[in-house]
Formats: C-alpha cells, structure tokens, sequence
C-alpha cells in the first residue's frame, strides 16, 4: 500500500472507531468491547458534566444525582454537538421544569437555533413572557422584571 | 538546556482555582488549558494568568483539542491558536497529545488512543511538522491514558513513543499517572515501560489522580493523587530528575488544604522544594 492508502485506510477505521464510541455504530472487529463499552460511557459522563456546566439549571431540574445518568441514556448515540446545542437538544426534547424553564427561555430569547446548525445571536429589541418574568434582550444582554 | 529546567513543582490553573494558585508562595511554573485561551482579536488571557507570566512564572499552553494523532492532516486555525497562547503567554514551551479527538466530522470529545502502527507514526510526525512549524517555542507530546488498545499493534509501547519523537524532535511531557493507568489496566509492568523510554527527552512530568470504577482504573483529575501514582512517581525520579512537574485537577475542586497535600506529596516524591 502507497504512504497515501495507509493514512486513508488510518483515517476510516479512527471514523469507524469514533462512530462505534459516540454515534452509535458498531463496534469495529478485534476492539475489545467491555473496554470500549467503558470508554464510551466515560466519554458520556463528562458530556454530561460539560453540559451540565453550561445549563447548570437544566441540570439540577432533573433531581439530585440524576444528570449524568439522564443525559447519558438521551446523548448516547447522538455525535457531541459541543455543550450549548447538546444541553438546548436535550431541553428541547424534555422540556424543563422549575428554574431550567427560565434558564431555557434566557437562551431562546438571546441566540436563534434551528437545531442543526450552531446557534446565531439575535440582534435588536426582544421580549418574552416567562412564568410571570418579563425577559428583555436589549444590546445582547438579558433583563428581567418580575411583578 | 530544556525549557523548564529547575521549575520544580506547578499546577494546572483552571480559573476556578485561580485565587489558591495565585497565593502559592514558591510557585514558578503553570499549565492552562490552550483551548480556553481567548483567540487572537476575541478579548486577553485571564487577568491572573498575565499577572503571573509578569510575575516571572512559566504558563505552558496545553492543548487537548489538536488532534495531533488524527490521519487527517490538522486544522490550521488551531495551530494557529496555539501559537497564539504561546506568544501572549510568553511560554518557553507548548504541550500536546499523542491522541486524537476527532474523524470525519464526528467529535469524540475527549482523547482516543491511535494504533501503534507505523501508518500512525506517520500521520503523526506530519501533524507535529506542520504544528511546530508555525511555533516560535518547543513543543512537547504527551502520550495518554486509554482504556482500549487497537486490535492489530505492530509496536510495543515504548517502540512507539521512541519512534514519535525520533522522527519529530519534540520533547515528551511524561503523565505518570497514565502510565500507571495504563499498565494497571492491561495487567503490564510500568517499570518495564520507564526502563525503555528517552527519559532525556522529558520536558515535564504531569501527576493526577484517578479512581476505580466498574474494573478499570481511570485517570479522572477529579480524585487525590493516589499513594500507588506518588510510589511510581518516585520510580522515576530515582531513573531520571524530570526539570518540572505538575499537578492536574479538573474538577471537583477540594478545599485549599487538599489541594496542598497533593501538591507537597508531589515535592517530597520528586525531592523538588514545598510550593505551597
């Protein structure tokens, strides 16, 4: 083989390998599947600990000590988007209660998101309605009122 | 003469350890994470870490997001970073992974092992030229922690570590407590790994803590330096006088006091002064 299909034929089975650990295919022939079934599962818990950095509410809303095992059993399977989107997914997908309602709102009304692409600013004047707070996005920036 | 020769012992500063690393009396020599360094026009490195590069201390770039083990060739932006940090931070010397963090598209989100292969070895030794050639400083490779070996290995261990930096002329940054994870995990001899790799060749020793979980010994940063990793840290310094070393928390941060005890173990383990 040239030097050329050696680095390519390197780079499929890196693309099967992190496929097998972070989107859900198939284990690749001659991996040993307990020790990468644990790396998997350690790559889940600090996603989630990343999440959980990122949406500290959204967090903290699903019950004590139960994060990294709820987002791990949602994000298993599902490529890493990196912490915002992978956090606003999963919200998207439970919506939240108690404090994680404002904290998903907060993001809503700060950034548009299709969710599939990386989430943009939006620009001007917004306003939202929130559990009886009034959200004021003015200048990129978050302002509450509550009555 | 090696960049950080005489630093003694030093510590990964994460900003929310800030304000303990900031009053560490004999302190001369950190860590911060490349990647959570402001991008070049996107705003200064966080006012402590200035403070103390003015303060005469050393602040090494460590990059955990290069992929500098990936067959596909390395995204110039990030090396570009990297030589960011390296200039802002007046740093005598930048660090990276043997490893890769991504392929074809898909983020891993942390640092995968790459096969001891030859084909490695040369996407390898490509990636590092490409990165040190937009460097102004040395740069050293760290060889990781990994739960899995790749299936088909055609060198040992040391043979690929050798080999990496024969044909690269970077400097190795030697995490012991990878290698007593990994030898841990495969049931092998960390004495017989020392015993066969450059030791000349180290910048800097990194020490961290890990725990047991489901069978495997993994190497989290979370936990205290365990006696097993000072015992094996000992080992070496008996075999060679690494010119530095670090200690690396990444999370659950302790009190200030355990802290100091890691970081003392670290100093009387290695025969270097008592930072704290």
């Amino acid at each position: 083989m040239t030097a050329e299909g050696w680095r390519d034929e390197l780079a499929r089975r890196q693309e099967e390998l992190v496929r097998a650990l972070v989107g859900g295919g198939a284990l690749p022939g001659g991996f040993n599947p307990r020790d990468v079934g644990a790396t998997r599962d350690a790559l889940l818990r600090k996603r989630a600990g990343e999440v959980a950095r990122v949406w500290p509410r959204l967090a903290t809303s699903v019950g004590p000590g139960r994060w990294a095992a709820e987002f791990g059993a949602w994000a298993a399977g599902r490529p890493p988007q990196g912490s915002l989107r992978d956090g606003w997914d999963y919200a998207r997908a439970h919506p939240p209660t108690g404090a994680a309602v404002l904290e998903l709102a907060e993001r809503e009304l700060l950034w548009s998101y299709d969710s599939s692409s990386a989430p943009r600013p939006r620009r001007g004047l917004g306003l939202r309605r929130v559990d009886g707070v009034f959200l004021v996005r003015f200048r990129g920036r978050i302002h509450r009122w509550s009555r | 003469m090696t960049p950080l020769a005489g630093r003694g012992v030093g510590i990964g500063w994460r900003p929310e350890i800030a304000g303990f690393v900031a009053q560490l009396p004999g302190l001369r020599f950190v860590e911060v994470v490349a990647e959570s360094v402001p991008h070049r026009g996107h705003g200064e490195p966080h006012p402590a870490l200035a403070e103390l590069a003015g303060a005469g201390v050393a602040v090494v770039p460590h990059g955990v997001k290069l992929s500098l083990g990936g067959a596909e060739p390395v995204d110039p932006h990030r090396v570009e970073h990297l030589a960011h940090c390296a200039r802002v931070l007046r740093a005598p010397l930048v660090s990276e992974h043997i490893a890769y963090v991504r392929a074809g598209g898909l983020e891993a989100g942390h640092l995968l092992p790459v096969p001891r292969s030859r084909a490695a070895v040369a996407a390898i030794a490509a990636n590092v030229a490409r990165t040190t050639a937009e460097l102004d400083v040395p740069l050293a490779l760290e060889p990781i922690a990994a739960l899995f070996d790749w299936p088909d290995d055609e060198l040992t261990e040391a043979q690929f570590l050798t080999e990496v930096l024969d044909r690269t002329d970077a400097l190795l940054l030697l995490d012991i407590a990878n290698v007593y994870a990994n030898a841990r995990n495969r049931g092998t001899d960390p004495l017989a790994l020392l015993a066969e790799l450059p030791l000349d060749r180290v910048a800097y020793v990194h020490v961290a803590g890990g725990s047991e979980r489901g069978g495997h010994y993994h190497d989290t940063h979370t936990d205290p330096v365990p006696v097993e990793v000072l015992e094996l840290l000992r080992e070496l310094c008996d075999r060679t006088r690494p010119p530095a070393l670090l200690l690396e928390r990444d999370g659950d941060y302790p009190p200030a006091a355990a802290l100091r005890a890691d970081l003392d173990a670290i100093s009387h383990a290695s025969g270097y002064p008592v930072i704290t």
